[in-house]
């Protein structure tokens, strides 16, 4: 029995073999742009989505009635030429551009919009971002019409949008809303394709609602009305997007092919681009983040494009339980906190310290109020009067945080410190998988809890929402009659001067007498690239990198290193 | 050999449904929910989530509808972190990658692993045989990420020999297929070391030098066949250990594998995902030491089954 070795070997090559040339990528052209996303594509569902990489992508993808200046953010025309809003800011009417196509070369119409609306309000679609649509008027109640009685609820006809023809929309709002036309350009509000969604439609059957087979968003089946058209789609390694040749500013897209790819971390996508397999990285790698600045600083590099955006980290505080709900405690948490050394020792990066919620200088027009500054001593006083001098008498707090980044243990561990020290108060650090935090986070099992926030529209109402009674996103369970009656009043202010005045005082009133989130600092982000071989990406406040005018300056050399994963 | 072959394939059956009840109920027990992320939406938007994975009628109700999609249809239903691939869609394209990654690396432990031993035998208590007495102890203790991240330093960083990482050429394979490899290598040389002494020292071998036959041949024809035998033994089990324990190789060298997939889907608690990998798994395995102990009872004649 020579063969004792050789027949397994000979086994384990041919099975590797075919696995080996089943799972290789196909070869890219030189043209091709390879760029990096900070995490997996989750879906390509537009109505699903809220991460950031599936939302960059559908940008590219898709087109709304409006699309993005890609500096300003601000709404410019998109497959709809132009629109007018009446006077009361309620009824806006959205004149479609006939040259208008779909990938496969149908044209886009009012019908393809209403089709996508009326899906992404069916509960059974189950968008995340369903509340979006809310604006509109009487969406709201048909949506949860639909969730009480499936079989009687109100006709979609009910909803304030209304198509006058194929290329005229009329969509009338609940309450004006200052921002709801860069709405149109989110990927809730992109229109869908139903002839190419047919195919994969289950019908409703008794009380179980249309359905339709995800697999509609793969190649060949997806068809999309953006830049780009999806010509590839390998799990886990790329998606290849190529140039619609319908699209009606096609000659805007100069990018032959597009490689969206992602690294299972952070630090071998950074040795991809460092080889230069991967043109673009959608972030900078939080652990070389400081080494990369200081290079950039120093003129070494000039590929490191960085700055504040629309997020901030935070601390929520549970309102639920004593003696926590007692305000006086959380703004003398807030007072013992000194932030500018979190930002300066801790995290060793240009972000901001927060004193508000809001991001400043973010939003045109809004002007954010004043904080609570450090102050130990005033804080001090405070526990005094909450009827805790010293910090006696107060239980020690469960502190909350999710694992997957060990700077948020640094930060809770020199916080625990500065309220132990200036205070007197102590806390216990868990640490938990984000699948377990987050579920103990919503049912209020903390007393302390880590958190982010990037907004997801420039209005203020993106962070002061989450402290509205009743919004699912309020996680500290904060609840204030006046609070919501200033939300209130805002939502139909149409005079948006006075509509931010509000805010502010709404946001004023949250961050120096209310107090249940402790604002840390604002985020920065950014994005690495060689400013000399690629152009046409923005960084913007909210980092929505339109995939459209990226294109080659200067192409490098054929490729010496191996096109990644 | 048929009704042994029969009785192992029942029994099988039994194993693949024990290990899906004990991963069901592990993955309901562990704290933590699928649905709940960052951004919250309406309630109802999370009861129909619920409800199209199944989870909304209790846990019994749902281990059974699992169980029975997957016994009638060979379906595993849509994953919950990736809405757009079904389980079976992820499996094709991710195991095909774990394989041809696991099979090279085993082909390397193989023959480099009865190579050393044979060498190890061979210059007993000599300087060879020491070398590879501590490489292997070396090769057994040093954690994967500490072989990986040196071999990534050496040859990628520094010296740019070979890529970083990736999935796609020959030679993007050679790093991670060596840094998988060199746990099984190691501990192939010590079992080939030992079993090749214990053939050494064995009469028939001691015939064959007595009948002149020169020292390469009395190896290759007398001493490694016999040696091999328990070196087969250890492929069913190496086999199932290699493609599990891909992780942390698929992560230092971003290649992607179906073991991240599987480590992600944990962390996600996406329960259809997790069900549909620990399932192919088992059904490999069982598969794998069916068909080695087939080989092995083929290879040596004292083995009967």
């Amino acid at each position: 029995m020579r063969q004792t070795l050789l027949i397994p070997s000979l086994v384990l090559f041919i099975v590797g073999s075919i696995c080996f040339y089943i799972s290789t990528p196909h070869q890219q052209g030189r043209d091709a742009i390879n760029f990096c996303e900070a995490g997996q594509i989750h879906t390509l569902d537009p109505d699903k989505m809220t991460w950031m990489q599936d939302i960059r992508v559908a940008m590219g993808l898709w087109e709304g009635l409006a699309q993005y200046n890609p500096q300003t953010l601000a709404p410019i025309p998109g497959v709809a030429k132009s629109w007018k809003i009446s006077h009361n800011g309620l009824t806006y009417t959205f004149f479609l551009r006939h040259n208008a196509r779909w990938s496969n070369g149908q044209m886009v119409t009012t019908a393809d919009f209403i089709f996508a609306w009326k899906r992404i309000l069916q509960p059974s679609t189950a968008a995340g971002y369903v509340t979006m649509l809310f604006h509109i008027a009487g969406a709201r109640a048909y949506f949860n019409s639909l969730a009480a009685h499936p079989l009687k609820h109100l006709p979609f006809s009910s909803v304030g949008i209304k198509a006058i023809t194929s290329h005229k929309l009329v969509v009338t709002l609940a309450h004006p809303c200052g921002y709801f036309l860069s709405l149109m350009a989110f990927p809730p509000f992109f229109p869908l394709n139903p002839a190419a969604m047919a195919h994969f439609r289950a019908a409703a059957h008794g009380g179980v609602p249309v359905q339709y087979d995800p697999r509609w968003t793969r190649p060949p089946h997806l068809v999309s009305d953006g830049p780009y058209r999806l010509a590839g789609w390998k799990f886990h390694q790329y998606l290849e997007l190529r140039p619609n040749r319908y699209y009606w500013d096609r000659r805007a897209v100069q990018c032959a092919a597009l490689y969206i790819r992602n690294f299972p971390d952070a630090q071998s996508a950074f040795l991809a681009y460092q080889s230069g397999a991967v043109d673009v990285l959608s972030f900078v790698p939080t652990r070389f983040a400081p080494a990369l600045l200081r290079q950039q600083r120093k003129h070494i590099r000039d590929d490191v494009h960085y700055r504040p955006v629309f997020g901030s980290y935070y601390f929520n505080v549970n309102c639920r339980h004593k003696p926590l709900n007692n305000p006086l405690i959380r703004r003398a948490l807030d007072m013992a906190i000194d932030k500018q050394a979190i930002v300066k020792d801790i995290l060793r990066l240009p972000d901001r310290p927060l004193e508000v919620l809001v991001p400043p200088e973010s939003i045109p027009g809004y002007k954010s109020p004043h904080g609570l500054p450090m102050n130990i001593s005033a804080a001090k006083k405070l526990l005094i009067k909450a009827g805790y001098p010293g910090g006696r008498g107060l239980p020690i707090f469960k502190f909350l945080t999710n694992s997957g980044a060990a700077i948020n243990i640094r930060i809770a561990q020199a916080i625990a410190e500065m309220w132990r020290k200036n205070l007197g108060v102590r806390i216990s650090i868990h640490e938990e998988e984000s699948k377990i935090f987050n579920q103990d986070v919503v049912h209020g099992n903390y007393d302390i809890a880590r958190a982010g926030w990037y907004g997801d529209y420039m209005d203020p109402t993106t962070w002061l929402d989450l402290f509205r009674t009743g919004n699912p996103n309020n996680l500290t369970g904060f609840s204030n009659a006046q609070l919501n009656a200033l939300l209130h009043k805002a939502s139909y202010q149409t005079s948006a001067v006075r509509r931010f005045a509000l805010l502010h005082q709404a946001e004023k009133l949250l961050v120096t007498r209310w107090m249940p989130s402790i604002p840390l600092f604002q985020y920065s982000d950014g994005l690495m690239y060689n400013p000399q071989r690629i152009g046409g990406i923005s960084t913007n406040v909210r980092m929505i990198t339109l995939l459209k005018y990226i294109h080659w300056i200067h192409r490098p050399a054929p490729r010496t290193a191996e096109a990644p994963q | 050999m048929k009704k042994f072959i029969l009785s192992r394939l029942l029994q099988s059956v039994v194993v693949v449904w024990l290990v899906y009840t004990a991963t069901f109920w592990l993955l309901m027990a562990t704290p933590g929910d699928p649905f709940i992320g960052k951004k919250q939406p309406p309630p109802a938007v999370l009861a129909a989530l619920r409800q199209r994975y199944g989870l909304d009628k209790g846990d019994f109700h749902a281990y059974l509808a699992y169980g029975w999609q997957i016994i009638a249809h060979g379906d595993f239903g849509p994953t919950i972190s990736y809405a757009n691939w079904t389980v079976l869609d992820v499996i094709r394209n991710s195991l095909p990658v774990s394989v041809a990654l696991g099979a090279l690396a085993l082909l390397i432990a193989l023959w480099l692993g009865v190579a050393a031993g044979l060498l190890g035998a061979v210059y007993r208590g000599r300087w060879p045989d020491i070398v590879l007495t501590v490489g292997t102890l070396l090769g057994i203790s040093l954690p994967t990420f500490v072989i990986g991240s040196g071999l990534l330093m050496v040859f990628a960083v520094e010296t740019s020999l070979l890529p970083s990482g990736g999935w796609g050429t020959l030679k993007q394979l050679i790093l991670p297929a060596f840094t998988l490899a060199v746990l099984f290598l190691a501990y192939l040389a010590r079992l080939s070391r030992a079993s090749t002494l214990d053939v050494i020292s064995s009469d028939f071998v001691r015939t064959a030098r007595a009948k002149g036959l020169s020292p390469m041949k009395v190896i290759a024809g007398h001493v490694l066949p016999n040696a091999s035998i328990a070196v087969l033994a250890f492929l069913g089990p190496a086999t199932a250990s290699i493609l599990t324990g891909s992780f942390i190789v698929e992560k230092i060298f971003a290649i992607p594998g179906l073991g991240e997939v599987f480590v992600n889907a944990c962390l996600d608690k996406d329960i259809p995902l997790v069900l549909g990998i620990v399932l192919v798994y088992t059904v490999l395995l069982v598969l794998m030491n069916l068909l080695v102990d087939i080989a092995c009872a083929m290879a040596d004649p004292r083995i009967r089954i």
